[in-house]
């Protein structure tokens, strides 16, 4: 493969990997899993890039590979030995915006997402993400009031889990 | 406010990465090698095929007693090649579909077309290995009976023996032959089952939705 391309590519992830280690945060629980995962991803995106025409954004195209590299693809490899798991706290909230309550909730909520199964997580992905009800219907393949059904039915099942 | 919108609040403006990676990380990332379940399904098929390709061949080549006992049993010299003939077609047949279906595999497609794409090539690999173990069971079956048949040795023993001994040693035979199968295809459920245990779930759960 060309440099030009080879250039191209790792700019667009670099500018974009929020995204990726965002999949990665949901779907590992320690750092050496999310590198790995994060580095599968990478090779996935990397091999699918010469196929991307950008007729769609690029990070809208990430999300699709990154999903499928999480849920369907990715095997843990022997490298992601397991070390320490994340400090549940997943989110530095603004010194402007702290309150002690709602970091209390988030990290309840960030607990509860984690005992969903992978389908679940994936619709929590892209609902968190701000896509609408088509694109995530089309990114998951299923129809669109399948979509809205299972999503209701996720947050009843993070509100149970929340307050069982 | 909805739990999922609170959370939905901080994930937009939150930066998760707490490690940056840069350009100079990712270069050598390209360079790795790929884990990922269609490789190494891809990898048990190419072995599977050449597993089957040289426990069909090799004693053809390694064994002059063993082509001539061959030669001794299917006598004429017409059977042999065309059974060669044919499992070489159908090797041939398997190829090209694992090919295809490899083709198919897109990590762009949506979630459930991938999953169904690497479900539809797990399937050619296991049409491809039921196919080896009935000729496995057949040709050991036709084997002994060829053996009873023009083994002078064997014709001896049975000679002597009662009528019962053949009939009893017969069903000996096939049961043995069949558990020989079974324990084959045992262990490939259980490899398999291992290897695809999450995409399975996963897939099920997908199409639990359109119920």
């Amino acid at each position: 493969m060309n440099k030009e391309l080879e250039h191209s590519f790792v700019e667009l992830l670099e500018k974009h990997q929020n995204i990726v280690h965002k999949v990665c945060r949901l779907y590992t629980n320690n750092y050496d899993a999310h590198n790995d995962l994060f580095q599968e991803i990478t090779i996935q995106l990397w091999r699918a890039y010469p196929k991307f025409r950008g007729d769609s954004k690029f990070s809208t195209w990430m999300y699709r590979v990154g999903l499928n590299t999480a849920i369907t693809l990715y095997r843990k490899s022997k490298r992601s030995i397991k070390t320490t798991e994340f400090d549940t706290v997943q989110f530095k909230i603004k010194a402007e915006d702290y309150d002690d309550t709602e970091e209390q909730q988030l990290k309840l909520l960030y607990q509860a997402v984690h005992q969903l199964n992978d389908i679940e997580k994936a619709l929590v992905f892209l609902y968190l993400e701000d896509k609408n009800y088509k694109e995530i219907s089309e990114t998951m393949g299923i129809t669109e009031v399948n979509a809205r059904v299972k999503m209701n039915r996720v947050k009843t099942k993070l509100r149970t889990i929340l307050n069982p | 406010m909805d739990e999922l919108d609170l959370l939905k609040k901080h994930w937009q403006s939150d930066g998760v990465e707490d490690k940056h990676i840069t350009t100079k990380d990712i270069y050598p990332m390209l360079l790795k090698k790929s884990s990922s379940i269609v490789k190494t399904l891809f990898y048990i098929s190419i072995a599977e095929l050449i597993f089957w390709i040289l426990v069909n061949t090799l004693p053809l080549f390694f064994s002059d007693s063993y082509n001539q006992k061959l030669n001794e049993m299917y006598g004429d010299g017409i059977v042999m090649p065309i059974l060669a003939f044919l499992s070489y077609a159908v090797i041939l047949v398997f190829v090209y579909l694992l090919f295809k279906s490899y083709k198919g595999i897109s990590v762009t497609d949506s979630a459930k077309k991938l999953m169904e794409n690497i479900l539809k090539t797990r399937k050619v690999i296991k049409y491809y290995v039921i196919y080896n173990l009935i000729m496995a069971f057949l040709s050991m079956l036709v084997g002994f009976y060829y053996a009873f048949k023009n083994d002078p040795n064997i014709k001896t023993v049975f000679q002597d023996a009662e009528s019962g001994t053949f009939i009893v040693t017969a069903i000996v035979l096939i049961l043995f032959t069949g558990l020989f199968v079974l324990v084959i295809w045992l262990f490939y459920r259980l490899i398999y089952g291992i290897l695809l245990r999450r995409l399975n779930r996963n897939y099920k759960e997908l199409k639990k939705l359109e119920v």
